[in-house]
């Protein structure tokens, strides 16, 4: 079982004044329910986040790759689960999703030129510490526009940020996620 | 934006009003049946410093607030109350909610520079029957609270009586004149006599009691605790030895002009007119 989240999910009925348009009809995200406890940190995070991993000039199908690659090598628990719902929505075959999870060779699943060096510049993102090896700054740079490797990267560092933040917080996945999650016979 | 013009015109134009409230703490030497804050003298005390509190009140002056509040839990079981209260009321009027239970003769001493102030002292007196107001508000509350009044009238300091009941309309209209004779006799005089209603929050929710009070009911009337800024002083309220939040506008409290602005935006929101607001001041 789950544990319980580090911090209280602010309920729709205890949901702060200038946070109340984030919970919609159903059931706030734990993120946006933990973000609630600071009202002026979600009102200018949660659009940033929908901004920085949704589509924009690259498509969801890229975004959602680079969201679970990424948290799969930070192993935040809550996002490649939530995540792995959302891409297999997208599109992504069930062995694209278990090579982003890293529960089978990427390169193997992964055939298009451009996607490998997307990977291999999220991979380098998302683990490196300091500059990264120029030979993947060469290989991203020959497959994606300026603005596309901006977009990518940006939404790497903001999934690094969500990564640590629902891990720290021991955040609970959804029960919609969850029931997904077994009806696609995914652990 | 300018905050100042901005909260200014507000105040001005009556869509939020220019008192800037303060909640001292949160423990309090009573734990009345009613207390939308849970007080009691062992729980979480949550106290906003004092110099937080007269920097905040120094930002309110240049923004435009007409005037203050302190309410709690019971402000003067803090040693430095009535040295606050008089440093808010050199600058503008100010309200200081009490239970009046701890004025004792040190107290009131400290208390004598507010009589040359603009400040009112408003104590809680519901009933003007000992055991029925000490039903919901703790032994001898009664005595002292009509031990108190007098005490600091006759200092000149201002004095206020707030009454609060489950349904102010339905009280017997022969035991309102008595509490009201009561309050004449203390040379309290009718215009500073109010009567509210008890607001459904706090222990009065544990204990079915009041009316509802929510975002549409009440003014914007910014409130800042140590914990963050709210909607209204009926906002930061405890249920369960929870903060609520449903009113919570800000964690932001300083610079000041966060939080107004923040609540500025809110009271846009309100719909107009204010038929539906209750009278609970």
């Amino acid at each position: 079982m789950h544990p319980s989240p580090l911090v209280e999910l602010i309920d729709r009925e205890q949901a702060p004044l200038l946070a109340r348009r984030f919970y919609g009809d159903g059931a706030a995200s734990p993120i946006t329910a933990s973000l609630a406890q600071v009202p002026e940190l979600l009102e200018v995070a949660l659009p940033f986040v929908g901004v920085a991993l949704g589509p924009v000039s690259l498509g969801a199908r890229a975004k959602e790759v680079a969201i679970l690659r990424t948290s799969a090598l930070l192993e935040c628990r809550y996002c490649v689960r939530s995540h792995t719902v959302v891409a297999l929505d997208v599109g992504l075959s069930l062995e694209e999703v278990g090579a982003l999870r890293g529960e089978r060779p990427v390169d193997t699943v992964f055939t298009d030129e451009r996607e490998r060096a997307m990977i291999a510049w999220i991979d380098a993102v998302a683990l490196g510490r300091g500059p990264v090896d120029p030979d993947v700054q060469a290989g991203a740079s020959a497959v994606l526009d300026d603005h596309e490797l901006v977009e990518l990267t940006m939404a790497v560092t903001a999934t690094l940020m969500l990564n640590r933040y629902c891990t720290a917080l021991d955040l609970p996945t959804s029960p919609e996620t969850e029931a997904r999650l077994a009806a696609a016979g995914i652990t | 934006m300018d905050s100042m013009s901005a909260l200014a015109d507000a105040v001005s134009a009556g869509t939020v009003n220019g008192r800037l409230w303060f909640y001292s703490n949160y423990h309090c030497n009573l734990q009345c049946s009613y207390c939308l804050t849970e007080s009691g003298p062992l729980v979480k005390r949550r106290e906003f410093g004092r110099d937080a509190i007269l920097a905040r009140a120094a930002e309110a002056q240049e923004l435009g607030f007409t005037g203050f509040g302190m309410t709690g839990g019971e402000p003067f079981i803090r040693d430095d109350m009535p040295q606050l209260v008089a440093e808010l009321g050199s600058e503008l009027p100010t309200i200081v909610l009490s239970n009046g239970t701890l004025l004792n003769e040190r107290r009131l001493r400290e208390l004598e520079p507010l009589a040359d102030l603009p400040v009112h002292v408003q104590i809680s007196l519901d009933r003007p029957d000992p055991v029925e107001n000490d039903d919901m508000r703790g032994p001898e509350n009664f005595r002292k609270v009509m031990e108190a009044i007098p005490k600091l009238v006759e200092r000149g300091i201002g004095v206020r009586i707030a009454t609060t009941l489950p349904d102010p309309d339905a009280v017997d209209p022969e035991e309102r004149e008595r509490l009201c004779e009561l309050h004449r006799a203390m040379g309290i005089p009718d215009e500073d006599h109010v009567v509210r209603p008890i607001v459904n929050r706090g222990r009065a929710v544990t204990n079915a009691m009041g009316v509802l009070a929510g975002f549409e009911q009440l003014e914007p009337e910014l409130t800042l605790t140590a914990e963050g800024a709210f909607y209204s002083p009926f906002g930061p309220t405890v249920r369960g030895g929870r903060l609520d939040t449903d009113l919570l506008v800000s964690r932001t409290t300083r610079p000041l002009s966060e939080p107004a602005t923040a609540l500025l935006r809110l009271a846009e929101q309100m719909p107009e007119g204010d038929d539906a607001r209750i009278g609970i001041r």
